[in-house]
């Protein structure tokens, strides 16, 4: 078998198999990127790359393209490109895979994105030219025949592409030969949806096994009862176990000194994720771990500790 | 197959005459889907004339048509109704985008300064539940997939119309748009084609759909 080739940092330690930290960063509604400039730079020593989002729940922020390639230049810190196909055809994805890389960029995600009629902007054109394994399918044909359709691409793009996967998904079988299909578009990497269930990630982690593609598991830390009560219940398909919900209350109502309170809530989401990722690490079923808590960089020193525990 | 209509407000049509000039009409009413849509038919004449001729205008003739979309048909209307037709400013079409252009299309060389215009807006080639209850079910795209989907189509039944669902916007079986209360159409796909034990199917990576022969301006002619 050809040695795999290596295009970023995330590349060459997914190759040596090490365990791996991700973040994520989600600039917004701005053209001045210092607040997630400083987010990256505070996450920056933890983590190998950050996914930059794009345009999540349809609500519009400045590119992710563009945003990605300024938090790396200015940070040093690599990105994970996310890419939906909500919003460029396929002409306008290639043409912006190949400025990706000219920018720098060398990681990507390939997501469909959530549709328009969310967000802020119901009454733009849905694209959907690709989907979210074709794309994967378009990045590989440019990065491994440097072609588009069959064209030669002069300088070709070379950069990792990965997709999404939710074990949260019922029925959960049309979710796991969905990724099947990922896999074979040629996905080199899996990031979840945030889980909370140990048993149903197990199953589905299992059940996808058979696709030798890592997987880096969706976690989210809540930084605080508020944001717990939100994830719980604006997040479309993802419970935050009763308990959970119920220890971050007890938080809230109970610790009045605030510094004393952000010092629980980081102890606790330790003690939940310690034990829950060390089981999944312990079976053999993660690459690493992605964590999708933004604003909440305090957190990475001790996700290490989780992550290399 | 039903083309699906729905009425335009009263008031965007005023509107459009007035601003057109317009004061003799000649009515033009669907007889087989706008009928059933109830947006066209003899009740949607018998509106019409009512309306139009509150608001002063005179309904020189109506007629309830059967395919107005057929342009052999609407010729013979347009033979045998040429005194009235002498009379008129426009059409008031009650169908869908088909028979307002069907019109345009066999009048527009004898008459070519006569104007159309239409009551309704065309939504979509519908599947009828009962009277009241249509559904979009195929777009015509063109590339049927059917043979493969277990008889569901995912270009209108997913929001996206994607290749390979379904996305994460997969709600228990719902999708994210409409607030998780229509089912998602990957899902019924998944459901179907593992009731006919084609599952393989359902794995299979599909390529994005070929948009070079399937745009716009399509036009079937065999002979």
């Amino acid at each position: 078998m050809a040695e795999k080739k290596v295009y970023s940092k995330l590349g060459e330690l997914l190759a040596k198999g090490e365990f791996i930290l991700t973040g994520e960063l989600e600039p917004e509604k701005t053209c001045d990127l210092s607040h997630t400039i400083q987010e990256a730079k505070e996450m920056a020593p933890y983590v190998v790359a950050a996914n930059v989002t794009d345009s999540p729940l349809g609500i519009v922020t400045i590119n992710s393209m563009a945003a990605s390639h300024i938090i790396q230049k200015e940070t040093g810190l690599e990105c994970i490109w996310q890419l939906t196909v909500r919003d460029v055809n396929k002409l306008g994805i290639a043409g912006m895979i190949m400025g990706a890389h000219a920018l720098g960029i060398r990681n990507i995600l390939s997501l469909t994105g959530d549709h328009p009629n969310l967000g802020d902007m119901p009454e733009t054109k849905p694209v959907f030219d690709l989907d979210s394994a074709t794309l994967v399918k378009l990045v590989r044909e440019m990065v491994d025949t440097g072609k588009i359709n069959g064209h030669e691409i002069e300088h070709p793009p070379t950069m990792h592409v990965g997709a999404a996967a939710n074990p949260n998904a019922n029925p959960m079988e049309a979710e796991v030969l969905k990724i099947g299909r990922k896999a074979e578009a040629g996905a080199e990497f899996i990031q979840t949806q945030v889980v909370y269930d140990l048993d149903m990630t197990i199953e589905f982690l299992r059940a996808i096994q058979k696709y030798k593609v890592p997987v880096f598991l969706g976690i989210f830390p809540m930084k605080s009862y508020g944001i717990a009560k939100g994830f719980d219940m604006f997040v479309p398909g993802v419970d935050v176990p009763k308990d959970i919900l119920a220890k971050w209350k007890s938080v809230k109502t109970d610790v009045s000194d605030k510094k004393e309170q952000k010092d629980v809530y980081d102890r606790l989401n330790y003690e939940f994720f310690k034990p829950f990722i060390s089981e999944l690490k312990k079976k053999g079923l993660l690459a690493g771990i992605h964590c999708m808590a933004v604003h909440y960089t305090r957190i990475f020193p001790k996700l290490v500790e989780v992550v290399k525990a | 197959m039903v083309v699906i209509t729905t009425k335009k407000p009263v008031d965007e049509v005023l509107n459009v005459l007035k601003e057109n000039n317009v004061k003799k009409i000649f009515i033009v009413s669907c007889g087989v889907c706008a009928a059933l849509c109830q947006t066209g038919g003899e009740d949607g004449l018998n509106e019409w004339k009512e309306i139009l001729e509150k608001e002063g205008f005179e309904i020189v003739n109506g007629l309830v048509v059967d395919d107005v979309c057929d342009n052999r048909e609407m010729a013979k209307v347009l033979r045998k109704n040429s005194e009235d037709i002498e009379k008129i400013d426009a059409f008031v079409t009650l169908s869908c985008g088909l028979g307002v252009q069907s019109i345009v299309e066999t009048t527009s060389k004898k008459y070519p300064s006569m104007k159309v215009f239409v009551t309704n807006n065309t939504e979509f080639m519908g599947m009828t539940e009962r009277i009241g209850r249509f559904y979009m079910r195929c777009l015509g795209c063109g590339d049927c997939l059917l043979n493969e989907t277990g008889g569901i189509c995912p270009i209108t039944t997913c929001a996206k119309a994607l290749m390979n669902g379904p996305c994460g916007g997969m709600v228990d079986g719902k999708c994210e748009v409409g607030n998780y209360e229509r089912d998602c159409g990957w899902v019924l796909i998944y459901n179907r084609l593992k009731a006919i034990d084609r599952l393989d199917l359902f794995s299979k990576l599909r390529d994005a759909r070929d948009w070079s022969e399937s745009g716009h301006q399509r036009e079937v002619v065999f002979r």
